[in-house]
């Protein structure tokens, strides 16, 4: 039996609890009264896989069974999403992999020979080799992608990016030619939290700049309350209006999964487990781990966090048109990740740990560290933030990671220059977007390296907008001074003396919650 | 903060936040979350053979009875009514610490100390091989069935092959010092078996090791323990019945043991025996009451006051 979430309130017999941050951990001994919000555990996974994918592409709602929309002589196009999707990455054979090996099994079948698969990273950096294969399993692997017939998504490629028209907002739709113009768009989601999915696969993940930049600006983002609940959120609303007509020009399959919380393996699986029920064995890996990250140089620490990959078990898969597939989808990450909370608090303490989505195999540089503390976790609720309106954000991460210039040569200009400038999403995004949207070498190493588009670390910038109108200060544990100040933030040594610089804005007895993340979760704050 | 420093850091928290050496605490907030222990109980049939006690005898002559008593002070009165009855008979006692179970047994007369085991909580004491081994070896506890569980030996059979046993009918150790409700175990034994019931009563191990202390507190507390006359079921009463004789009993035995034997007597007779349970007043007067320590000896009149 899963046990469900809880709200625990610190008192004396409370140990130590775990904080991530980056490439370590602490344990933290929080002040008594402080709420710690744990995930409900993982929920039991579904055994027999390949029967609940064919099941329900057998019996997909409100759609024709998937065998009855293959024909032969047609363009199927199937869409995924790319290495962003679960974090940290699945341990093989990804879930990606075994449906599309289904689905293909039922297009050979119906003789389609027009097959394409595209990863649908919209803006993000493309994928190599190795993370496709890992993603779509060796067999799909050497069937499509020698013939080219299985790549990334280029937002840049202006031949192959079709205008397919405006919303009633007038916002432009413009997205992947070939699955635009498919008989059939097959799209396979992960959908690990609350945010993923529904139209945004497809209406975000497929399209280009000129689209997406209608979401994600400083405006639409401090008016999304919060991200993770789609009907609340002002760039789902416009991702549903782009997904809409979209589906009026193509028709959609949409399959989407959802993951339990079984984050990390053995031995580090005591990162998810309550504190007070760590094992002789957990208290000592955990001290071992501890001290061995405070002896191994960073790249050793990197390479061994950045190693791990995700038990994940397969929760729910529901599959044929967006929305009913996509409202079934949120009911299960609400199951796995939803606990309620009584109330906010005048703090909100997030443990930013060593991976988020734009850091892969990469470094979580500053502006990243920020988008996951005041972008993600921030956004982790329903209703109403945790923190309440003019409370303080407490970010535990040393924001010493650097940059990756592979990955991440915009981010650094964006650092450097723009943030210099001004920290205000309001006024940096007029001023400095379009020059780095339309940098060509930018976009050349967007379209030809492994980088994320130029502008991105804008897109990451604005995550933070509603985090940062709503908050009063913004303080990093164990952060670099200089990161920290280069965003606007301040930096703080210990707990103590974050509490102390907070109490400036909350007062010398603030109530604090604590979001014990990951394992994922959705604070539902009443 | 250099690598060695921070090692010692580590190790100093991690060993204040777990409790080394105890047992782990559950934050109050996450009870309801603790899932159900473990069913699995060690046997410890052996621990009643011949060797056993052997090795008991030695363990306890040496090794506790001379740590207790230089831990604290004890008074023990009513074991005359021993010498009035065979055994096996249940040991029916207030329970408030684990003090409690070396202050009844090393209060008996040896023979009847070397045939009495203790009835102790199996998802507790016998949920590791060294727990079960322990606290057998020392207190002669044997596995009692509090929230499920198989165990391999029954009250009833160690009863019946003439050994005595002590029950806490409370289940558990009381939070305040005060006695709590009575479950029917221990009347359901002495009604099914045709064993009596010895009542006993004690005071001041509550405030001498609270539970989730682990030693005696400093300066070698005075505790004291009374055994009551035997109680026997009558002919045809059923265990509802007898149950609250055996709390009455030894509701009586504290009121003794605060006043005196005639007069709690009167009381009891009046059905007027201060409630055991205590007074219904803020919780820090319910512990603030129970932890006034015992008199040494009420009756000695002391030449310095």
């Amino acid at each position: 039996m899963t046990r469900p979430g809880f709200v625990l309130e610190v008192d004396d017999r409370t140990p130590p609890l775990l904080v991530q941050e980056g490439l370590g951990f602490r344990l933290e001994d929080f002040p008594q009264g402080t709420r710690v919000v744990y995930p409900p555990e993982s929920l039991p996974a579904i055994d027999d896989v390949e029967g609940a994918i064919r099941d329900a592409l057998l019996h997909p709602v409100d759609s024709e069974p998937l065998p009855e929309l293959l024909f032969p002589g047609m363009r199927l196009t199937i869409a995924i999403d790319d290495l962003s999707l679960p974090l940290p990455t699945m341990k093989a054979p990804d879930i990606r992999g075994r449906i599309l090996e289904q689905v293909l099994t039922m297009a050979a079948e119906k003789g389609v020979d027009d097959v394409e698969i595209v990863a649908a990273l919209a803006l993000h950096r493309r994928m190599t080799a190795a993370e496709l294969k890992h993603v779509v399993g060796e067999r799909v692997f050497r069937s499509f992608y020698p013939q080219g017939k299985l790549y990334n998504h280029d937002a840049e490629d202006r031949d192959n990016l079709l205008h397919v028209g405006l919303t009633d907002k007038g916002e432009d739709v413009e997205i992947n030619k070939r699955a635009a113009t498919s008989d059939l768009l097959i799209y396979v989601n992960v959908n690990l939290v609350a945010m993923d999915g529904g139209h945004k696969s497809v209406g975000i993940g497929l399209a280009s700049y000129k689209s997406i930049r209608h979401h994600h600006n400083a405006k639409t983002m401090v008016h999304s309350r919060s991200f993770m609940d789609h009907k609340h959120s002002e760039m789902h609303s416009s991702a549903w209006r782009m997904g809409r007509l979209i589906g009026e020009n193509v028709k959609v399959f949409q399959i989407e999964t959802t993951l339990n919380n079984d984050v990390f393996p053995k031995p580090y699986d005591f990162l998810m487990k309550r504190e007070w029920e760590w094992s002789i064995k957990d208290q000592a890996s955990a001290l071992a781990m501890r001290r061995g990250l405070a002896l191994a140089p960073q790249k050793l620490r990197h390479k061994m966090f950045h190693d791990l990959r995700g038990n994940y078990g397969l929760t729910g898969i529901q599959a044929g048109a967006v929305e009913p597939v996509h409202e079934l989808t949120v009911q299960k990450v609400h199951q796995q990740q939803r606990v309620k909370i009584e109330g906010q608090s005048d703090i909100a303490i997030f443990g930013v740990p060593y991976l988020g989505p734009y850091n892969v195999a990469s470094s979580m540089n500053p502006i990243l560290a920020a988008c996951m503390g005041l972008g993600y976790y921030f956004n982790s609720y329903l209703r109403q933030p945790v923190v309440r309106e003019g409370g303080v954000a407490i970010l535990y991460h040393p924001l010493d990671e650097g940059f990756n210039t592979l990955h991440h040569p915009s981010y650094v200009d964006f650092y450097e220059e723009v943030l210099a400038e001004s920290t205000d999403p309001h006024v940096i995004g007029p001023k400095f977007e379009q020059q780095f949207a339309h940098d060509p070498w930018y976009i050349h190493l967007y379209r030809t390296s492994h980088a994320y588009h130029g502008v991105h670390p804008f897109y990451m910038w604005y995550w933070t907008a509603h985090a940062l109108d709503h908050l009063g200060d913004v303080i990093w544990v164990g952060g670099d001074r200089g990161a920290a100040a280069r965003m606007g933030h301040r930096a703080a040594s210990t707990l103590q003396d974050a509490l102390e610089m907070a109490s400036a804005t909350v007062g010398s007895s603030p109530s604090i919650t604590y979001l014990h993340n990951p394992p994922h979760l959705l604070a539902d704050v009443r | 903060m250099g690598w060695v420093k921070g090692t010692v850091a580590d190790v100093r928290q991690m060993k204040d936040g777990w409790r080394w050496g105890r047992r782990p605490q559950v934050p109050r907030s996450a009870e309801p979350f603790v899932p159900a222990p473990s069913p699995n109980v060690y046997p410890n049939e052996w621990s009643r053979t011949p060797a056993a006690m052997l090795a008991r005898e030695v363990v306890q002559k040496v090794g506790l009875e001379p740590v207790f008593r230089s831990q604290v002070r004890v008074r023990a009165e009513g074991l005359d009514v021993l010498d009035r009855i065979d055994g096996p008979v249940i040991f029916a006692a207030n329970h408030a610490s684990h003090l409690d179970t070396p202050l009844i047994l090393l209060s008996l007369p040896d023979a009847w100390r070397r045939r009495t085991a203790v009835a102790a909580a199996a998802d507790y004491f016998f949920d590791t091989w060294w727990r079960a081994v322990g606290s057998s070896l020392i207190f002669n506890t044997m596995p009692i069935d509090r929230r499920g569980g198989t165990l391999a030996a029954t009250p009833g059979e160690v009863l019946a092959d003439g050994w005595s046993l002590v029950i806490y009918p409370e289940g558990t150790r009381s939070k305040d010092g005060w006695m709590r409700g009575f479950r029917m175990g221990a009347a359901y034994l002495a009604v099914e078996h045709g064993v009596p019931i010895v009542p006993v009563a004690h005071r001041g191990t509550f405030a001498a090791m609270p539970k989730g202390a682990s030693w005696p507190r400093r300066g070698r507390p005075q505790l004291t323990v009374r055994f009551g006359d035997p109680i026997r079921p009558a002919d045809g009463e059923s265990v509802r019945a007898f149950a609250p004789r055996v709390h009455d009993a030894v509701a009586r035995l504290l009121d003794e043991e605060q006043t005196d034997w005639y007069s709690s007597l009167r009381r009891s007779a009046d059905d007027a025996t201060p409630d055991p349970a205590g007074p219904d007043v803020a919780q820090w007067r319910r512990v603030w009451e129970s932890t006034q320590p015992p008199e040494a000896d009420p009756g000695r009149v002391r030449a310095w006051r």
